[in-house]
This record gives C-alpha cells, structure tokens and sequence, in this order.
C-alpha cells in the first residue's frame, strides 16, 4: 500500500472509533446526570449507593472492566459476547462515574439560593433541579465533559483487545502487513489528536464564554 | 380579623444560635408590615420560616388559618401562594427576564406557553421592565433584577408577598425605582410583609411596623409611633441610628 492508501485504511475506521466514544459519552452523560441527583436527595441509601459506585468505578482501568465483561461475563450473558457492545458499556460505566462527579461540582457551583428561589415559587424539588439547578450545571459542566469526550476517544483504543474493528485494530493491521512501523501508529496518532484536541478546546471555550455571558 | 399568614411561638435555632425566639406574629389581608431591627436580629430567618423556605424549630405556622405543618398541607402548592422577593434578587441565571417569570406559571400553575407569556409579558409591565423581557440577569442592573424579581413573584397572584430587605443590596440611586414598585403594589392592596430600612417607605404605606432584635419582637405600632415616641431604649436607638 501506498502511505495515501495506508492513510485512507486508517480514516476508514474512524466511523466506529467516533461511534463508541459517543455512545458511551452519551450513556456516561445519563449514568452520571442520575448518580449526581441521587447525592443530593435526601434518602441515605441513594446516596451511599452513587458514592460507592463513583469512588469504585473512579479507581478502576476501563481494560480491566471490559476485559471481565468480555471475558468473564461474556458466557454466560450473551450480549457480552458482542465486542461492540462490551466496549461501549464498559466505557460507558466508567465515565458515569467521571461525569457524576463533574457534575456534583457544577451543580455544587449554582448555588444553594437558586434552589431557595425555584422552591419559593412551589417548585417541586424535582422540578426545580429539572428546570432551574440542572440546565445551568450543564453550562457549568461543559468544559469537563468536553475532557471527558476527549478521554473516551483515547480510551476507545482498548476496544481494540476484544476485537473491535476501530482505528486501533486497523493500525495495527497495518503494522502486520506493511513494512513500516511509524507510518501507521504516527498517522494513527496524529488522527486521535485531531479528533480530540479541537472538541476539547471548542467546549472549553465554549463553556467558558457562556458563564462569563451568564454570569455564573 | 382573620389572618392569611401567620406564626404563633414560632422558633428557630441553628446549632446555638436562637436565631428567631418565640415570635408570633400575623398579617391580614390588604395589610402592609414591615419589619426592621438591627443586623442578626433574625429578619431573614422569621420571613423564610414564614415563606415555608424553612422548617421552625417549634411554634406553628398557619395559612388562612390552616397549621401548615400539624395539618401536613403540600408546602409546594402553599408557597405557590405565598410569594417570596429576596435580598440579591436570586434570578435564574440561565433564563431571560421573561423566562424567570414564566417558568413557575407553566410548571407550578401549569398554564400553557401563550398564557404564560401573557401573564408573565403583564407582571412585567407593572415593574416597568416590559423593555428589557429578553434580556438576561447578568445583563441587568441591581435594581431592574430586583423588579423583575418582584414581577415573578407577583405573577403567580399570591395571596401575600415577602420582601426580605430588597433594596438593601442596592445603591442608593437603583433603591427608588424599587421602592416605587413596592409602594405600587402596596397601594394596589397586596397584602406584604417587608423586611426593610426604608424608613420612608414604612411611613407612606405601613399599617404597621415590627421591631426586632436578637431573634425577639420588642415592640410593635404605627410609623406614627415609632417615629415619634417609640417605648423601648432599643427601638429610639436604632430609629435614632437609621434616621442618622
Ligand atoms: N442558615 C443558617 N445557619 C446558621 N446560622 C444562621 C443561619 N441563618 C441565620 N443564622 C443566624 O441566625 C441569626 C439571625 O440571622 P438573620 O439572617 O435571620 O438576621 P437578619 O435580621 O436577617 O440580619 P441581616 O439584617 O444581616 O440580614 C444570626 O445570628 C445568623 O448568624
Ligand atoms: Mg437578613
């Protein structure tokens, strides 16, 4: 092959890198919305329940939970079996717990007065973390959860090991194939920094624009 | 008479500070009270207690005559009734002038887009803000938060309103146009109860005054009153301070 071609087998696997980064962003982003409201309901259990699962799935290496899914769950729950899926849920879980706590300090960071004043209309708690304490967290998070996209980009290269067909597996299909070994892992590199790098700084940016707008 | 909102005994303590002590207190409608004592007196702390923001200690709390918590009334549909306008106007950030209004009416009251958007456009045209319903609170000066702050609370037709010290943030020249509002609205009948120094909007529209000090009612009468002879050394004091 030649480099162009070899670049182009490369590009070719962006699609599902892309595609387990955002899905397991997006479950993270659900996972880590509920664990950030169940600490600040009153019920203890609740509590005690998203702080154990923050504080476990924080010290964990997402190989170690996808490879005991794929591995040793896999036989015994079929969906396991299926690579795409193992590595998606496997990043997924681990970032609930990342954006669970990006969010515990956004929403730490709108105050305890805004809550006073949308309960002071007849706001249910609920409604009031729904449509008053939650939407300005979402500003507040937005520079961390856009490091937190940029991590799941770079950790989706795992999925590589469970035989994931994504850009990891197709460097490294070249580098069984092809003579040379910089070629593909530096192109590979230099694929994931453009993948990340601008998201990251847009958000941040972004995130930053909108509290200084808003003034929160 | 018959009171809308009221506390009898009521009490609030924070680790070892009493913070309000055996208040009772109550205000009928159409009525307007203020309520005024020096920093720490428990100002904010009687009317968050009375806004049912905050649970007493002891004593008892009643809403037309109801006790709110012996009788274990929904707080949320009570406060919908009792509005509450805070010292830094607490606007939500994240939602225009209008957006702050309408919020509570779709989602408490649950009227539709277009009816919020009447209802809460009106509230805003009685604090004169109806030219800035787009803009953002951080696009705001104090003084025009803090009538859109009133606008909301009013927009849900309460039943009576509380205003802890709304001006007090204020500089001197923003405090008019909210006083203005305020004597607005207490010339309207609004029943409120208002925590605030403003002497000269005690005098033109209070029924009655409300002396606090540390967490302690000492004496209540008419501005009439109070500006003239009040009967405690504290109460001559403090007018003496605040007249300066
Ligand atoms: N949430 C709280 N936790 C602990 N102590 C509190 C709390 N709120 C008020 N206090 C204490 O209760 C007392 C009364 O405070 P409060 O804010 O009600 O007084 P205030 O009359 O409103 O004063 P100011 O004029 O400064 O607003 C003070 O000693 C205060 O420190
Ligand atoms: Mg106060």
């Amino acid at each position: 092959m030649t480099p162009i071609e070899q670049i182009i087998f490369l590009l070719k696997a962006v699609p599902v890198t892309l595609a387990i980064s955002l899905l397991s962003f997006l479950f993270g982003l659900g996972l880590g919305i509920l664990l950030a409201f169940m600490r600040i309901f009153e019920s203890a259990p609740l509590r005690y329940l998203s702080d154990s699962y923050e504080k476990f799935f924080r010290s964990v290496p997402v190989l170690a939970v996808m490879l005991l899914l794929y591995f040793g769950v896999g036989p015994f729950i079929p969906i396991f079996k299926d690579p795409f899926f193992t590595s998606v849920f496997s990043l997924g879980i681990v970032s609930g717990a990342n954006q669970s706590q990006i969010f515990r300090s956004a929403i730490g960071s709108v105050g305890r007065t805004q809550m006073l004043a949308a309960i002071s209309i007849g706001l249910t708690r609920f409604k009031a973390l729904r449509y008053v304490i939650l939407p300005q967290a979402l500003f507040l998070a937005v520079p961390g959860l856009g490091s937190e996209i940029a991590l799941l980009i770079k950790d989706s290269a795992y999925s590589f090991i469970i035989g994931v067909i994504e850009l990891m597996k197709h460097t490294d299909i070249l580098r069984a194939s092809q003579r040379s070994l910089i070629l593909p892992y530096v192109s590979s590199a230099i694929i994931y920094v453009v993948m990340t790098f601008p998201v990251a700084t847009f958000l941040d940016k972004w995130g930053s624009r909108k509290k200084k707008e808003l003034g929160l | 008479m018959n009171k809308i909102l009221e506390c009898r005994n009521l009490t609030k303590i924070y680790g070892k500070v009493v913070a309000v002590n055996n208040v009772s207190i109550g205000i009928g409608k159409g009525e307007t009270k203020v309520i005024f004592g020096p920093s720490g007196s428990g100002k904010s702390t009687l009317l968050r207690c009375l806004g049912l923001l905050e649970k007493p200690s002891s004593g008892s709390i009643y809403f037309n005559g109801l006790d709110v918590y012996a009788t274990r009334q929904d707080l949320n549909k009570l406060r919908a009734r009792i509005g509450f306008v805070f010292q830094d106007p607490s606007l939500f950030r994240h939602l225009t002038a209008l957006g702050n209004i309408m919020l509570g009416l779709k989602h408490v009251i649950g009227l539709s887009e277009s009816e919020a958007w009447r209802k809460a456009y009106e509230a805003l045209r009685l604090v004169k803000m109806e030219d800035w319903a787009n803009y953002y609170p951080a696009q705001l000066s104090g003084g025009q938060q803090q009538r859109v702050g009133i606008a909301r609370a009013i927009a849900m037709d309460p039943e009576v309103v509380l205003f802890d010290e709304p001006t007090a943030a204020l500089d001197v020249e923003l405090k008019w146009e909210v006083i203005a509002v305020m004597k607005d609205l207490a010339d309207r009948g609004t029943t409120m109860l208002v925590a605030t120094h403003e002497l000269r909007f005690a005098k033109e529209v209070a029924d009655e005054m409300i002396f606090m000090d540390q967490g302690q009612i000492i004496e209540i009468g008419s501005p009439e009153h109070f500006f003239t002879s009040p009967n405690t050394e504290r109460a001559k004091k403090f007018m003496a301070k605040i007249l300066g």
